[in-house]
């Protein structure tokens, strides 16, 4: 057994594309080691910002020797009548290595065969290795590959150095015009000298001499270690941030931190300015107090030992200092006009050039939002809200940083003392985005929330850029799924279908083709939003979704709770008698004319018994749905499993008097009416499902 | 260390490495990559090493001297090392020591930052250099260049000058950077930058920016038809047809719609430049040579 190690150094790998190539260089190696028969090898893929390495312990030197079993001709092929060996047979002895009359046989069903095991013997594990290599390191995907010097290799980035051992044993190969050898660097400042492996199994220590940290879990477990003593030295706590964190590890050879301060005055700036500062421009930790209450103070993680001189710590701190008073610059610009006025200045920033300015959208919005408030607030106000929301996109601030939109409409406005209610919708009505994060918390907020995605949605459907595929440059599916979990989120007794059909008859004067084809697309899109919610957020199953939708989707929560129910009992064989009984009252009763019921007309005992049980279960469902007790409403359900069974059991509801007929169908009609409050039943997938 | 002696230290230390020191594009340009010395020279085989401060004028980028970071006009110095060195960023370092920067006490990282250029359709990979959490240089390993594939690629390296100014004497303002012989930045550019400003984003005639638009555009693509074609007097024609969308741009006349189409015209013309410019050079038969020299020969 031998422990080998690869190491490919390079200079800096994008941070982004450190996790992708461990794991594949991890699975290359194990898939092709498995093909070799080297099986159950622990695999660790390592990294650090100039190098991927991979180390496996437990080793082989030599593959493991694999016998095969022949079966060659016939014996009566292989011999001539006289006992002499044919052509066939000499053959067959020949592949396998052995004189004719030591070849072994075997008895089939078909006659005796000749037959022979032959033993592969495993080659030298360096030899193996040494093909394999190239062929994986080939197979290397990053995000972005690009070329160096003459430009006839391509890589992640250049690469300088390969060392390739297994124990001590030099695995020779050549890659991007570099010969493996046992020669590598430690750190750029600590230990740039070059020097010689003795063995793979030194390496993580030989390295970690050299300030190199080659395991990137190390490099995290002591970079958090570190922040808290640092914080705590401080007196303030690091604001958790793995994100940041995850990064920096990639970014580093060795990681060290230093403690930085900038001034108190810089506090007085909102807190999102001061964190997208500190955290987005210049990939600091930031410090809080006890109450999550800002510091003055940032811990910047830097690829050293050490700051033997205090310039690091200068430096950050001077260019931290810098970036604040720019973003004060920008703040205090902002505050010399109020957002109304500046407001003005929408008309000039184009949303697209068929549906206009941002000042045509925010009338839209407004238009929009009135119909789906409900008349809860007036078109004025709404129209007015959804100006001043997109207003904080003429300031300095978020040309700036325009991660801070909403955020800065919502301070400015604050700052001019306007309505809680108006500065809290405005910061929050770009929540959240996609699935993803809280919904705002105002009413006013989920409003234009709404009525700004779907009139981007509708809009954008209405001048052709349609998602497809893969491509969806605006961003329409993350802002229908942002609208829709809203909706969903809140409780909003919002009629979605209606809401998304205003959105397409407010931008309808902007469509290529007709609006009803737009509103039927536009309402097919937010559907399988709906549906994505329901299956990877609610977490459904796909066809209880279907189920559930075919029923409708336009009241939101309804349908959230509808699916929430029939997924826990459509396991039940109660469920899945009633979803088989269902497909056979779909199957019966699809296009067929709806009719009263006549129990006069009644000839079975199992058609009363199903007309009554069919009322009880529509008088329950009215008295239950209005209050969403979804739950009770499929309890109600049961019941009618059994006698459906018996109905289907003795009743022939295509029977030849068509008086009698018609009135079983329109019997199973009103069933089926009743279901569809619920859920299309047959719609589920259960076993039998195919009779 | 002041301004001027930066650049002079940079240009001694690049001249040192093999690179003939050019003098900046007479011409108004939004960046030293569109210098003939940077865009064309890195297309085909012939090896080339150059260094050249170029003013760069980004019109929108303008504060009218208010905001203490910005400037509409700045000083790159950039250097091309065409094939791209094996010690390349091991050149690069060493030319931070010739700023008076030991990197053995500083913290210099490279991060990912990958440079495009729609309208010289030329794209590269690379990073942002960063000392001490402050950006000072971008370093490219150019890929493509007027929509052409380059082999070999060069290296290029672009140090933000006032930037680094800046820094080195820790300076609150871009303005009070000391430029040379007791002579700040402000007293030699503010006034300048204070006038740019007020032209570009209130007085600059947006009919007249478009028509000489249209006219640079058809007097490049003239050049270009010419026999045989007009490579540098094309590209000339072809940078101020960009100079004057960046006017346009910072005048707020260009629409998101409009601009992609603005955009797209410069840069055909850009790529038909660089197609003329290969042939060019090949039909004189590449006389800087097509070998490859290898790292760290002097051109």
């Amino acid at each position: 057994m031998a422990t080998f190690l690869l190491e490919i150094r390079t200079e800096e790998i994008p941070a982004a594309a450190l996790p992708g190539a461990r794991r594949q260089i991890a699975e290359l190696f194990g898939a092709r080691l498995a093909e070799g028969g080297f099986s159950d090898l622990p695999i660790k893929a390592l990294s650090t910002s100039r190098r991927l390495a991979v180390v496996i312990d437990d080793l082989p030197t030599r593959q493991p020797d694999r016998s095969e079993d022949l079966t060659g001709p016939p014996v009566r092929a292989a011999f001539a009548a006289d006992g002499s060996p044919t052509p066939a047979g000499e053959g067959f002895a020949r592949k396998v290595g052995l004189p004719l009359d030591e070849v072994g046989r075997v008895e089939t069903p078909k006659g005796e065969y000749l037959a022979a095991t032959v033993v592969h013997k495993g080659r030298a594990t360096p030899e193996i290795l040494a093909e394999m290599i190239p062929e994986i390191v080939a197979a290397l995907r990053f995000p972005k590959m690009m070329r160096w010097g003459d430009g006839s290799h391509q890589f992640v980035r250049p690469v300088h150095g390969v060392v390739a051992l297994l124990d001590d044993e030099l695995v020779p190969f050549e890659i991007f015009g570099v010969a493996s050898g046992r020669s590598t660097v430690g750190h750029r400042v600590h230990a740039p000298e070059s020097f010689e492996l003795v063995t793979a199994g030194r390496y993580g220590a030989a390295m970690a001499e050299r300030s190199v940290m080659v395991d990137p879990n190390d490099r995290r477990t002591q970079l958090e270690t570190l922040a808290e003593e640092l914080a705590e030295n401080a007196g303030a706590k690091v604001h958790p941030d793995p994100g940041l964190i995850a990064e920096h590890v990639e970014l580093v050879e060795w990681p060290g931190l230093v403690a930085g301060a900038f001034e108190a005055r810089y506090l007085d700036l909102p807190p999102e300015v001061v964190v997208t500062t500190l955290r987005h421009h210049q990939k600091c930790l930031v410090l809080e107090d006890a109450d999550g209450g800002l510091q003055p103070g940032f811990i910047a993680v830097i690829d050293r030992r050490d700051d033997p001189e205090g310039l690091v710590r200068q430096g950050n701190e001077w260019v931290i200092g810098a970036r604040l008073a720019d973003a004060g610059f920008f703040f205090a610009e902002d505050c010399r006009r109020p957002l109304a006025e500046i407001v003005q200045g929408l008309e000039r920033l184009e949303f697209h050039r068929v549906l206009g300015s941002l000042e045509d959208k925010a009338a839209r919005v407004g238009e929009l939002a009135a119909v789906l408030a409900d008349g809860a607030a007036g078109p004025d106000e709404l129209r007015s809200a959804a100006r001043l929301a997109k207003a904080d996109l003429l300031t300095h601030m978020v040309g700036e940083f325009p991660e801070l939109q909403g955020v800065m409409g919502g301070h400015y406005l604050r700052l001019e003392n306007a309505d809680d209610a108006l500065w809290s919708a405005v910061r929050d009505h770009y929540l959240p985005v996609g699935f993803d994060g809280p919904v705002p918390d105002s009413v006013l907020g989920r409003l234009l929330g709404v009525a700004d995605r779907l009139d981007t949605v509708a809009g954008l459907f209405a001048v052709g850029e349609r998602p497809s595929g893969s491509k969806d440059p605006f961003g329409l599916r993350r802002a229908a799924q942002g609208a829709v979990k809203i909706v969903a989120e809140s409780g909003w007794d919002l009629d979605l279908a209606h809401a998304v059909d205003a959105a397409a008859a407010v931008v309808a004067e902007h469509a290529e083709g007709d609006r009803e084809e737009l509103a039927a697309a536009v309402t097919a899109f937010v559907a399988d939003r709906v549906r994505r919610w329901l299956t990877d957020v609610v977490g459904v199953s796909g066809d209880t979704a279907d189920a559930v939708m075919a029923a409708g989707w336009s009241d939101l929560p309804g349908a959230v709770a509808r699916a929430e129910a029939l997924e826990t009992v459509r396991s039940s064989s109660t469920f899945r008698s009633l979803a088989l009984a269902f497909k056979r009252v779909r199957n019966i009763t699809d296009g067929q004319p709806s009719a009263e019921v006549d129990p006069e007309v009644f000839e079975q005992t199992e058609e009363h018994e199903l007309h009554e049980a069919t009322r009880e279960f529509g008088c329950a469902l009215h008295g239950l749905l209005p209050e969403r007790r979804v739950e009770e409403a499929f309890t109600a359900m049961e019941p009618l499993a059994d006698i459906l069974e018996r109905f289907f059991v003795e009743v022939l509801v295509m029977c030849d008097d068509e008086r009698i007929r018609d009135n079983r169908i329109a019997l199973l009609k009103e069933l089926g009416r009743n279901f569809m409050n619920l859920a299309d039943l047959s719609k589920l997938q259960v076993e039998g499902g195919d009779h | 260390m002041d301004l001027q002696t930066l650049i002079l230290s940079l240009q001694r230390y690049w001249a040192d490495c093999g690179c003939i020191v050019q003098q900046p594009l007479d011409l108004e340009v939004g960046a030293g990559t569109m210098h003939p010395e940077s865009f064309l020279r890195a297309l085909g085989p012939e090896p080339y090493r150059v260094a050249f401060v170029q003013p760069s004028r980004r019109p929108a980028d303008a504060r009218y001297g208010e905001n203490p970071f910005r400037l509409g006009r700045h000083l790159q110095l950039q250097v091309i090392l065409k094939p791209s060195p094996d010690d390349v960023q091991e050149l690069y370092l060493e030319s931070l020591r010739a700023l008076g920067i030991d990197p053995a006490v500083h913290d210099i990282r490279f991060e990912e930052d990958n440079w495009e250029s729609p309208t010289l359709g030329a794209w590269g990979v690379g990073w942002q250099v960063l000392l001490d959490g402050m950006e000072i240089t971008q370093f490219t390993y150019f890929q493509q260049a007027g929509g052409i594939d380059l082999a070999p690629i060069s290296a290029e390296l672009t140090y933000g000058l006032e930037r680094i100014a800046m820094f080195l004497q820790r300076k609150d303002s871009i303005y009070d950077i000391e430029w040379g012989g007791g002579v700040s930045y402000g007293e030699v550019r503010l006034a300048e930058e204070r006038e740019a400003s007020v032209y570009g984003f209130e007085v600059a005639d947006v009919e007249m920016l478009r028509r000489h638009f249209e006219d640079w555009e058809s007097e490049a693509q003239r050049c270009l038809e010419h026999d045989p074609p007009l490579v540098i007097p094309a590209l000339e024609a072809t940078l101020k047809t960009s100079h004057l969308f960046n006017l346009l741009d910072a005048r707020g006349a260009v629409s998101v719609t409009e601009r992609v189409g603005l955009i797209a015209r410069v840069r055909r013309n850009a790529v038909a430049t660089a197609r003329a410019y290969l042939e060019q050079r090949e039909s004189v038969g590449f006389p800087l040579g097509s070998e490859l020299t290898g790292g760290g020969e002097v051109v």
